[in-house]
């Protein structure tokens, strides 16, 4: 009995950590180049959720094509704030701080559009049924939920090898190690932050799907899965890609596991005290560079 | 009937407008990048109710709740004692949560969800501030002496030195000072006046729920702090009026409750995206946030 609740919460764990570490490492991707904490990020996220509720479920298109209208708007929205706000804020040479409230506002501004363009009801997509689980050594686990974490793990394989392989990749990793010297052998950082905004939205989007096909979706599941993404970034070491997606899969980890001991109720305040325990006592993660500490 | 509607956004001005100071007071004068001011809101509204709900006369509740959110806000400070910038804006972001999530949560404190109903208005020996008018002229002697206090802090020694600390910590620690203690105090006072702040909310809308105790509900007073001008007390003053008042005619275009609400967080967005690209300085602001 007992080991068959270990492997379900193993398997619960790996589900959750899997979307979270979609989220985790665009923001990662994003936070490692342009060096600020792009709140926003949650709301790409809940943004390309609603608009497969739209396109899907609204107008009725073909879930395929509604799949990829979602993926390219979501990619837009991430251009568009790099390119309307980040981009102007960095041409004044302000503060990583003013960029963090900038996001902190697109993030209220863009789950305020969708409260008034969808409203506050709860919405479904309702493309997969409810299916009948398949049992894995005691446990119940979903062929949906094997899509995530099998569509998670090849996304994240494939950013991992375009990070170490392609010129693009290592160009990235340049403007994230020394701006200035990247700049100086002819890598235009403006173009980096921009195709981090890219390849990190298509991430945020491709994780709004995944969410919308296991969860129902709510106006506020940005911030939510914000403050998860960035609580497994930081864990992980923020601006580290893989420590995002190892720091993703602990949070998983603890929160179901963590429900073991504590009221259901708690399982989100798991996340914001290991936030905070990290950021008290190792902010730099376990992967990460000592950033932003007193000695900076 | 206008005339108790413009009492209505006198008093919730007048809250504001002790929120926002005592925000100034961390954030503009001392430079702290403090985004968790909402959960020593909360503690104070918290701290003010329950105890009130318990009987404990009202002017003792209200000093227990700044002396409440006081000892917070030194707790946070002890506790994020190495981190700067973005770290302490991401600790602080958690700690609100942490706040929310035990209100949310500790039901049987709390009530959780369900909120807790039936705040009494207050009374302070034996005088009855139950209508909106008394409750006025109760929130305005309270930001009169909130204002006096913090007035006289920023323009002390003590306050040259919060300033000091945000132009330049390190110069300031070379000059002898111990910058971390004055940092404590200064987060502390902050808290302690957003506490008593929470507790004329409290009081005032006589119920509250962990849903009034957001990070949607830091955007409107971070928008006044950040338009009115970092460290600007009179800025602060100005943007809170106009800030209150300009969603409020969103009402008379005849827009439903339901579309007022995210219209509002929707202008105070844009406000915020508008003055930070275009004057960061905000409008009676000497200094910018780095």
């Amino acid at each position: 009995m007992s080991m068959n609740i270990f492997v379900q919460l193993l398997i619960n764990s790996l589900i959750a950590g899997a979307i979270y570490s979609l989220v985790a490492s665009g923001f990662s991707l994003i936070y490692a180049t342009s060096k600020f904490i792009h709140f926003a990020h949650g709301a790409t996220v809940a943004f390309s959720s609603y608009i497969l509720y739209f396109f899907f479920s609204m107008v009725g298109l073909n879930f395929g094509f509604s799949v990829i209208l979602s993926i390219i708007f979501a990619v837009l929205l991430g251009l568009a704030m790099n390119l309307f706000v980040f981009k102007q804020l960095r041409r004044k040479k302000t503060s990583s701080v003013i960029l963090l409230i900038a996001s902190f506002a697109l993030m209220i501004l863009l789950e305020s559009l969708i409260l008034l363009l969808f409203g506050a009801d709860v919405k479904t997509i309702g493309y997969i049924k409810v299916q009948k689980g398949l049992e894995v050594f005691g446990g119940i686990i979903t062929p949906l939920q094997i899509v995530i974490i099998v569509t998670s793990i090849v996304l994240l394989t494939a950013l991992f090898v375009f990070m170490k392989k392609t010129k693009l990749g290592k160009a990235m990793r340049a403007v994230s190690d020394n701006k200035d010297v990247a700049e100086i052998i002819g890598i235009s950082s403006e173009k980096i932050y921009s195709w981090a905004f890219v390849i990190g939205s298509a991430i945020a989007g491709i994780a709004g799907i995944l969410i919308s096909l296991e969860q129902n979706l709510t106006t506020t599941m940005g911030t939510g899965l914000m403050i998860k993404g960035f609580t497994g970034a930081i864990i992980g070491g923020i601006g580290s890609v893989p420590g995002a997606i190892l720091g993703s899969f602990l949070l998983g980890l603890a929160e179901n596991f963590g429900i073991w001991f504590l009221p259901s109720g708690y399982k989100d305040a798991i996340a914001f005290v290991l936030l905070f325990i990290f950021l008290l006592f190792r902010h730099q993660g376990i992967l990460g560079i000592k950033k932003g500490g007193e000695n900076e | 009937m206008i005339e108790a509607y413009i009492i209505h956004l006198l008093i919730l001005i007048g809250i504001y407008v002790i929120l926002a100071i005592s925000l100034q007071l961390s954030l503009g004068f001392t430079g702290l990048l403090n985004l968790g001011h909402i959960a020593f809101f909360a503690i104070g509204a918290y701290t003010s109710a329950l105890l009130t709900l318990n009987g404990v006369p009202f002017l003792i509740a209200f000093i227990l709740a700044g002396i409440f959110a006081m000892a917070s806000g030194f707790l946070l400070s002890l506790l994020t004692k190495k981190l700067k910038g973005d770290y302490l804006a991401l600790a602080t972001i958690a700690f609100t949560y942490v706040v929310y999530s035990v209100a949310l949560n500790w039901t049987g404190l709390t009530r959780g969800p369900l909120g807790l109903p039936g705040i009494s208005r207050p009374s302070i020996f034996g005088i009855s501030f139950s209508s909106n008018l008394s409750f006025l002229i109760l929130t305005l002697v309270i930001l009169l002496i909130s204002y006096l206090v913090i007035k006289k802090i920023s323009t002390s020694p003590f306050g040259r030195v919060l300033e000091a600390i945000r132009d330049d910590e390190l110069a300031t620690k070379i000059l002898g000072k111990n910058t971390f203690k004055m940092k404590s105090y200064a987060l502390a006072i902050s808290a302690c006046f957003a506490g008593i702040s929470g507790s004329l909310y409290a009081h005032y809308i006589n119920y509250i729920d962990p849903s009034s105790f957001t990070l949607m509900q830091l955007i409107p007073i971070l928008v006044i702090v950040i338009v009115g001008g970092l460290a600007s007390l009179r800025g602060t003053i100005v943007a809170t009026v106009v800030l209150i008042l300009l969603p409020e005619a969103l009402r008379f275009v005849g827009m439903p409750s339901s579309i007022l609400g995210p219209m509002r967080q929707i202008i105070y967005a844009v406000i915020l995206l508008l003055i930070l690209l275009y004057r960061p300085k905000g409008f009676y602001g000497e200094v910018e946030l780095e």
